[in-house]
């Protein structure tokens, strides 16, 4: 019985009665436009601001879309923004339902194991966010029988705490709103989670929590590309190291986390964009 | 309905078992279409959580279910009681739950309501949230049963002498029972399904379980396909036990 909670199942079945239709169409376009390439599918989760995320009137926007318009323009070509939950994002990619992935994805051995990823735009490293009144300091703090940590599901922290931290309660939480508020309400005692984030967590949350900056293990975010896409691949690197030279990443930086810039240089730590 | 000439053995495995090619014909024929790379391989390794949620699944189904039997037949004699303040909570508990999504209530429910009351077994409010959530439909399926029962069977039972105690143990309740088992089953199948929402709250149940693995291995259909026959594993006997139990009470109609 589907009910209200969960309308997808509902789509899923129109896409499938329209499949036939969709196919049709889709050998109409292909052969009435086989020189133009058509749109650049950009798969993100539009659910982590201020990188991926929608505007005031639905509208996605944010760091990773602005970077997705710029590519665009290099290109040459249109850019089409298929909204979808981060651990749909590879299985969309791998059967072609979209072209690239930039949902600030980090480029992992794992995942290279499936899809192929740009050169690495971003820099930054998994760290916590701890209850106020917490003693644990490092990350070696929460390696023990009777620590709870909360995660989101299929991110590096995720990845990181089922591998790597053997004695610890994981909890696995769809929302970043949940686990966060895991800590708040002192369920849990850290959220593993990028530096970005954490820190707009903690500065939302300032009464109960406590940001540990300090990066415990290094990672790069890169665009996700299917492994045959090549010529896809170096148009993109081409893209990215121009976009560099040319200052796009320090613009996208102070228009979007010029906050976050100037407190990141002032505790000391390398800003990554 | 009494079946005057039923069916042979031989016919009614036969038909079965043509309804059952058809039907495998049909997904054989999907499958072999789909161009995808399997990799089982991969996700076999996961197969402890596998096993690990699909046992929790068991046991907050089995819970909730208990559970939401209890809660439900004491709101459906609520909904038809004489004392009118439980008669209206009745109908504000069950038009509340049954109009709001699940998914609202589980968040509600664990991080407001038992944060509030200091209970922070996310197992035991998820047990809990699901068995409200299933004793709202299935009280309402019981008061149709209850009323399906003709006024002039509980004229009568007066009549001879009952009290409404023996009223609703010797005339309502055996013939409540058989009507309202086939929706009853439904609806039980409909709760170990739901329970899968629980993952929202980290509850680490077999869907979730399964999404992790996807998560990890990116193999959505490897990790998929095992939760629907574990589901059905799980739905089966519910099926199986009320078609029995259908069976046994024959006698009342």
């Amino acid at each position: 019985m589907n009910r209200v909670t969960c309308t997808r199942p509902f789509f899923k079945k129109i896409l499938k009665c329209l499949w036939p239709l969709l196919l049709v169409a889709g050998f109409a376009v292909s052969s009435f436009a086989a020189e133009q390439q058509g749109p650049l599918k950009v798969g993100m989760e539009l659910a982590y601001p201020p990188f991926e995320m929608t505007d005031t009137t639905g509208k996605p926007a944010g760091v990773s879309v602005d970077l997705a318009k710029a590519m665009g323009i290099s290109l040459g070509r249109e850019i089409k923004i298929e909204n979808m939950s981060f651990d749909g994002l590879i299985p969309a990619l791998k059967t072609g339902k979209i072209d690239i992935i930039l949902s600030s994805m980090t480029a992992t051995a794992e995942r290279a194991q499936s899809i192929d990823f740009s050169e690495p735009y971003l820099q930054t490293g998994l760290c916590l966010l701890v209850r106020k009144d917490s003693a644990v300091q490092t990350i070696a703090d929460l390696d023990r029988a009777g620590m709870t940590i909360a995660v989101k599901k299929g991110t590096t922290g995720h990845n990181y705490a089922s591998k790597e931290l053997k004695k610890t309660k994981v909890l696995v939480l769809d929302k970043e709103a949940a686990a966060l508020l895991e800590v708040v309400q002192g369920k849990a005692d850290a959220f593993i989670y990028d530096q970005m984030s954490t820190y707009s967590n903690w500065k939302r949350n300032q009464e109960t929590t406590r940001a540990i900056l300090k990066p415990f293990q290094q990672e790069a975010w890169a665009i996700g590309l299917r492994k045959d896409n090549i010529a896809l691949k170096e148009e993109i690197n081409r893209f990215l190291k121009d976009y560099r030279a040319k200052g796009g990443f320090e613009q996208l930086g102070d228009t979007w986390l010029l906050e976050q810039k100037q407190e990141f240089k002032r505790l000391g730590y390398p800003f990554f964009l | 309905m009494e079946d005057n000439e039923a069916p042979s053995l031989i016919s009614r495995l036969l038909a079965f078992a043509l309804v059952l090619l058809l039907l495998s014909a049909l997904f054989f024929f999907s499958f072999s279409q789909l161009q995808y790379g399997w990799n089982w391989s991969a996700v076999w390794q996961y197969r402890q959580k596998f096993l690990h949620g699909w046992m929790t699944t068991l046991l907050i189904s089995v819970a909730a279910l208990g559970l939401s039997l209890l809660i439900s037949v004491f709101f459906a004699l609520a909904r038809r009681s004489r004392l009118l303040p439980l008669r209206y909570l009745a109908m504000l508990y069950i038009e509340g739950v049954r109009g709001t999504p699940l998914l609202v209530q589980i968040l509600v429910f664990f991080y407001v309501v038992a944060d509030a009351f200091g209970i922070n077994n996310r197992y035991v409010v998820g047990i809990l949230t699901l068995a409200f959530f299933a004793g709202a439909y299935l009280s309402e399926i019981i008061r149709a049963g209850i009323e399906s029962i003709g006024e002039s069977q509980i004229e009568s039972a007066r009549a001879i002498g009952l009290s409404p105690l023996q009223t609703y143990r010797f005339v309502i309740l055996p013939q409540v029972v058989r009507r309202i088992l086939p929706p009853l089953a439904g609806q039980f199948a409909s709760l170990v399904k739901d329970s899968s929402l629980l993952s929202i709250i980290a509850v680490s149940e077999f869907t979730l379980n399964a999404q992790e693995v996807n998560a990890f291995t990116f193999s959505s259909l490897e990790s998929y396909l095992p939760l629907a026959v574990g589901y059905l594993l799980l739905t089966l006997p519910i099926s199986l036990f009320s078609r029995h139990l259908e069976q046994k009470f024959r006698y009342a109609t």
